[in-house]
Protein backbone atom coordinates (compact mmCIF):
# COMPACT_ATOMS: atom_id res chain seq x y z
CA UNK A 1 0.00 0.00 0.00
CA UNK A 2 1.35 3.39 -0.96
CA UNK A 3 2.04 5.75 1.93
CA UNK A 4 -0.08 8.87 2.01
CA UNK A 5 1.82 12.04 1.30
CA UNK A 6 1.02 14.76 3.81
CA UNK A 7 2.00 18.38 4.32
CA UNK A 8 0.65 18.54 7.89
CA UNK A 9 -0.93 16.17 10.40
CA UNK A 10 -4.46 17.06 9.28
CA UNK A 11 -3.83 15.63 5.82
CA UNK A 12 -3.52 12.11 7.23
CA UNK A 13 -6.51 9.84 6.74
CA UNK A 14 -7.02 6.86 9.00
CA UNK A 15 -7.99 4.05 8.96
CA UNK A 16 -9.04 3.79 5.29
CA UNK A 17 -9.33 6.36 2.55
CA UNK A 18 -12.76 7.65 1.62
CA UNK A 19 -13.83 5.95 -1.63
CA UNK A 20 -12.72 8.09 -4.55
CA UNK A 21 -16.18 7.88 -6.06
CA UNK A 22 -17.77 9.54 -3.04
CA UNK A 23 -18.58 13.10 -4.00
CA UNK A 24 -18.71 15.96 -1.57
CA UNK A 25 -22.30 16.74 -0.57
CA UNK A 26 -23.00 20.27 -1.79
CA UNK A 27 -26.46 20.52 -0.20
CA UNK A 28 -25.40 22.58 2.85
CA UNK A 29 -24.26 25.38 0.51
CA UNK A 30 -27.10 25.32 -2.00
CA UNK A 31 -29.66 28.12 -1.95
CA UNK A 32 -30.07 31.87 -2.04
CA UNK A 33 -27.95 33.85 0.39
CA UNK A 34 -28.72 37.49 1.19
CA UNK A 35 -26.39 40.01 2.83
CA UNK A 36 -27.41 40.88 6.40
CA UNK A 37 -26.08 44.39 5.90
CA UNK A 38 -28.47 46.31 3.69
CA UNK A 39 -25.90 49.14 3.52
CA UNK A 40 -23.09 46.84 2.34
CA UNK A 41 -20.93 48.19 -0.48
CA UNK A 42 -19.78 44.69 -1.41
CA UNK A 43 -21.81 41.68 -2.50
CA UNK A 44 -25.58 41.92 -2.14
CA UNK A 45 -26.65 38.35 -2.84
CA UNK A 46 -25.25 34.95 -3.78
CA UNK A 47 -27.07 32.03 -5.34
CA UNK A 48 -25.49 28.61 -5.16
CA UNK A 49 -26.68 25.58 -7.10
CA UNK A 50 -25.69 21.94 -7.46
CA UNK A 51 -25.73 21.29 -11.21
CA UNK A 52 -24.89 17.65 -11.84
CA UNK A 53 -22.37 17.69 -9.00
CA UNK A 54 -20.82 21.02 -9.98
CA UNK A 55 -21.03 23.93 -7.58
CA UNK A 56 -22.44 26.87 -9.54
CA UNK A 57 -22.07 30.29 -7.95
CA UNK A 58 -23.87 33.46 -9.05
CA UNK A 59 -23.23 36.72 -7.23
CA UNK A 60 -24.66 40.22 -7.41
CA UNK A 61 -22.55 43.22 -6.46
CA UNK A 62 -24.13 46.22 -4.79
CA UNK A 63 -25.12 48.94 -7.24
CA UNK A 64 -27.62 51.64 -7.95
CA UNK A 65 -30.29 51.59 -9.18
CA UNK A 66 -29.86 47.82 -9.62
CA UNK A 67 -27.39 45.30 -8.18
CA UNK A 68 -24.69 44.27 -10.64
CA UNK A 69 -25.17 40.70 -11.87
CA UNK A 70 -21.77 39.01 -11.92
CA UNK A 71 -23.08 35.94 -13.75
CA UNK A 72 -22.19 32.36 -13.03
CA UNK A 73 -18.87 30.79 -12.17
CA UNK A 74 -17.93 27.28 -11.08
CA UNK A 75 -16.79 26.97 -7.47
CA UNK A 76 -14.86 24.33 -5.57
CA UNK A 77 -16.45 22.85 -2.45
CA UNK A 78 -14.57 21.84 0.70
CA UNK A 79 -15.42 19.68 3.70
CA UNK A 80 -14.29 20.05 7.30
CA UNK A 81 -11.76 17.19 7.06
CA UNK A 82 -10.24 14.57 4.79
CA UNK A 83 -12.73 11.84 5.80
CA UNK A 84 -15.88 13.95 5.68
CA UNK A 85 -18.51 14.46 2.98
CA UNK A 86 -20.58 17.53 3.80
CA UNK A 87 -19.48 20.79 2.20
CA UNK A 88 -18.72 23.56 4.69
CA UNK A 89 -16.87 25.99 2.44
CA UNK A 90 -16.18 26.94 -1.14
CA UNK A 91 -13.85 28.98 -3.25
CA UNK A 92 -14.73 30.65 -6.53
CA UNK A 93 -13.03 33.10 -8.87
CA UNK A 94 -14.52 35.82 -11.06
CA UNK A 95 -12.27 37.30 -13.72
CA UNK A 96 -13.88 40.41 -15.19
CA UNK A 97 -10.76 41.46 -17.09
CA UNK A 98 -10.30 44.76 -15.29
CA UNK A 99 -10.82 43.04 -11.97
CA UNK A 100 -10.27 39.57 -10.55
CA UNK A 101 -12.20 38.58 -7.43
CA UNK A 102 -11.53 35.45 -5.42
CA UNK A 103 -14.36 34.49 -3.09
CA UNK A 104 -13.26 32.50 -0.04
CA UNK A 105 -16.42 31.43 1.74
CA UNK A 106 -17.46 29.22 4.64
CA UNK A 107 -20.48 28.32 6.73
CA UNK A 108 -20.56 29.37 10.36
CA UNK A 109 -23.64 27.94 12.03
CA UNK A 110 -26.23 28.85 9.38
CA UNK A 111 -24.40 31.99 8.32
CA UNK A 112 -22.41 32.16 5.08
CA UNK A 113 -19.26 34.25 5.42
CA UNK A 114 -17.92 35.60 2.13
CA UNK A 115 -14.40 37.01 2.05
CA UNK A 116 -13.68 38.73 -1.27
CA UNK A 117 -10.04 39.22 -2.32
CA UNK A 118 -10.09 41.68 -5.23
CA UNK A 119 -7.20 42.57 -7.52
CA UNK A 120 -7.51 45.25 -10.23
CA UNK A 121 -5.84 44.48 -13.54
CA UNK A 122 -6.67 47.72 -15.34
CA UNK A 123 -3.78 49.96 -14.27
CA UNK A 124 -6.21 52.28 -12.49
CA UNK A 125 -4.05 52.39 -9.36
CA UNK A 126 -6.81 51.01 -7.19
CA UNK A 127 -5.43 48.83 -4.39
CA UNK A 128 -6.11 45.13 -4.17
CA UNK A 129 -8.55 44.91 -1.30
CA UNK A 130 -10.22 42.57 1.14
CA UNK A 131 -13.88 42.71 2.04
CA UNK A 132 -16.02 40.51 4.27
CA UNK A 133 -19.78 40.13 4.17
CA UNK A 134 -22.22 37.89 6.08
CA UNK A 135 -25.27 36.26 4.52
CA UNK A 136 -28.43 34.52 5.69
CA UNK A 137 -30.28 31.91 3.70
CA UNK A 138 -33.57 33.03 2.24
CA UNK B 1 -12.09 61.01 -18.38
CA UNK B 2 -12.29 57.24 -18.54
CA UNK B 3 -14.95 55.59 -16.41
CA UNK B 4 -13.56 53.01 -14.01
CA UNK B 5 -15.15 49.61 -14.29
CA UNK B 6 -16.92 48.67 -11.05
CA UNK B 7 -18.66 45.47 -10.05
CA UNK B 8 -19.91 46.80 -6.70
CA UNK B 9 -20.01 50.16 -4.91
CA UNK B 10 -16.80 49.49 -2.95
CA UNK B 11 -14.82 49.34 -6.22
CA UNK B 12 -15.25 53.12 -6.64
CA UNK B 13 -12.47 55.24 -5.13
CA UNK B 14 -13.73 57.87 -2.68
CA UNK B 15 -11.11 60.36 -3.90
CA UNK B 16 -7.63 60.49 -5.35
CA UNK B 17 -5.82 57.16 -5.11
CA UNK B 18 -2.40 57.58 -3.47
CA UNK B 19 0.61 56.57 -5.57
CA UNK B 20 2.39 53.28 -5.01
CA UNK B 21 1.53 49.72 -4.15
CA UNK B 22 -0.03 48.16 -1.08
CA UNK B 23 2.55 48.00 1.70
CA UNK B 24 2.58 44.50 3.21
CA UNK B 25 4.98 45.42 6.04
CA UNK B 26 2.26 45.88 8.72
CA UNK B 27 1.82 42.08 8.47
CA UNK B 28 5.54 41.22 8.54
CA UNK B 29 6.87 38.98 11.28
CA UNK B 30 6.41 35.57 12.85
CA UNK B 31 2.86 34.40 13.56
CA UNK B 32 2.05 31.46 15.86
CA UNK B 33 -1.13 29.38 15.95
CA UNK B 34 -3.21 30.07 19.07
CA UNK B 35 -3.97 26.31 19.19
CA UNK B 36 -0.82 24.55 20.40
CA UNK B 37 -2.30 21.19 19.35
CA UNK B 38 -3.23 22.14 15.82
CA UNK B 39 -2.96 19.57 13.07
CA UNK B 40 -2.80 22.35 10.51
CA UNK B 41 -0.45 25.29 10.16
CA UNK B 42 1.72 25.76 13.26
CA UNK B 43 3.41 29.00 12.35
CA UNK B 44 4.05 31.43 9.52
CA UNK B 45 6.58 34.07 8.66
CA UNK B 46 5.63 37.01 6.47
CA UNK B 47 8.46 39.04 5.01
CA UNK B 48 10.05 40.60 1.97
CA UNK B 49 12.41 38.36 0.03
CA UNK B 50 14.13 39.42 -3.18
CA UNK B 51 11.82 42.39 -3.50
CA UNK B 52 8.70 40.22 -3.21
CA UNK B 53 6.20 39.78 -0.43
CA UNK B 54 6.43 36.14 0.64
CA UNK B 55 4.96 33.79 3.18
CA UNK B 56 6.67 30.77 4.70
CA UNK B 57 4.51 28.31 6.60
CA UNK B 58 5.16 25.24 8.71
CA UNK B 59 2.63 22.40 8.90
CA UNK B 60 2.07 20.26 11.99
CA UNK B 61 4.24 17.13 12.06
CA UNK B 62 6.20 14.89 14.37
CA UNK B 63 9.04 14.81 15.25
CA UNK B 64 9.63 17.80 12.97
CA UNK B 65 7.29 20.37 11.50
CA UNK B 66 6.77 20.35 7.72
CA UNK B 67 8.59 23.35 6.31
CA UNK B 68 6.50 24.42 3.33
CA UNK B 69 9.12 26.88 2.10
CA UNK B 70 8.47 30.31 0.68
CA UNK B 71 5.74 31.26 -1.72
CA UNK B 72 4.80 34.63 -3.18
CA UNK B 73 1.84 36.39 -1.59
CA UNK B 74 -0.45 39.20 -2.72
CA UNK B 75 -1.12 41.91 -0.16
CA UNK B 76 -4.59 43.43 0.12
CA UNK B 77 -5.70 46.67 1.76
CA UNK B 78 -9.02 47.40 3.46
CA UNK B 79 -10.31 49.40 0.47
CA UNK B 80 -9.30 50.61 -2.98
CA UNK B 81 -7.82 53.87 -1.67
CA UNK B 82 -5.68 52.42 1.13
CA UNK B 83 -2.04 51.38 0.79
CA UNK B 84 -1.82 49.63 4.16
CA UNK B 85 -1.71 45.84 3.85
CA UNK B 86 -4.10 43.98 6.15
CA UNK B 87 -4.80 40.75 4.25
CA UNK B 88 -3.07 38.43 1.81
CA UNK B 89 -3.61 35.48 -0.47
CA UNK B 90 -1.08 32.86 -1.57
CA UNK B 91 -0.92 29.36 -3.02
CA UNK B 92 1.24 26.32 -2.24
CA UNK B 93 1.29 23.53 -4.79
CA UNK B 94 2.80 20.40 -3.25
CA UNK B 95 1.96 18.22 -6.23
CA UNK B 96 -0.34 15.87 -4.36
CA UNK B 97 -2.30 18.72 -2.73
CA UNK B 98 -2.80 22.37 -3.55
CA UNK B 99 -3.31 24.69 -0.60
CA UNK B 100 -4.77 28.12 -1.09
CA UNK B 101 -4.17 30.57 1.77
CA UNK B 102 -6.61 33.43 2.38
CA UNK B 103 -5.78 35.49 5.45
CA UNK B 104 -6.58 38.81 7.10
CA UNK B 105 -5.51 40.65 10.21
CA UNK B 106 -7.80 42.19 12.76
CA UNK B 107 -7.04 43.61 16.21
CA UNK B 108 -3.57 42.05 16.28
CA UNK B 109 -4.80 38.58 15.30
CA UNK B 110 -4.20 36.95 11.94
CA UNK B 111 -7.02 34.71 10.70
CA UNK B 112 -5.95 32.09 8.17
CA UNK B 113 -8.33 30.12 5.98
CA UNK B 114 -6.89 27.27 3.93
CA UNK B 115 -8.63 25.59 0.99
CA UNK B 116 -6.98 22.23 0.30
CA UNK B 117 -7.50 20.28 -2.93
CA UNK B 118 -6.04 16.79 -3.29
CA UNK B 119 -4.73 15.82 -6.71
CA UNK B 120 -3.36 12.34 -5.95
CA UNK B 121 -6.50 10.22 -6.29
CA UNK B 122 -6.16 9.12 -2.67
CA UNK B 123 -9.86 9.59 -2.01
CA UNK B 124 -9.25 12.21 0.62
CA UNK B 125 -11.87 14.93 0.66
CA UNK B 126 -10.84 18.45 -0.25
CA UNK B 127 -11.02 20.34 3.02
CA UNK B 128 -11.16 23.77 4.61
CA UNK B 129 -9.51 25.04 7.78
CA UNK B 130 -9.76 28.26 9.76
CA UNK B 131 -7.06 29.05 12.30
CA UNK B 132 -5.99 32.00 14.40
CA UNK B 133 -2.46 33.35 14.90
CA UNK B 134 -0.72 35.77 17.23
CA UNK B 135 2.69 37.36 16.91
Amino acid sequence: MQAQRISRARDFLTPAPRPAATATDLAPLVGTWVNFDVASRGIARVEIADRDGELIVRAWGTGSPEPCDWGETVGEAFTDGVALHAAVAFRAVYDFGALRVMLACYLNKRLLVVDAYSVFQDGSGRSPYFQRDHFYQR
Amino acid sequence: METLRCMRIEDRPAGETPAGKVDPSPMFGAWFNTDKNTGGVVRMELRESGGRFVVQAWGAGSPELFDWGETAATAHAANVGSREGMAFSAVYDFGFVETFLAAYTKSGILVLDTFNTFKDGSGRADYFTREFFHR
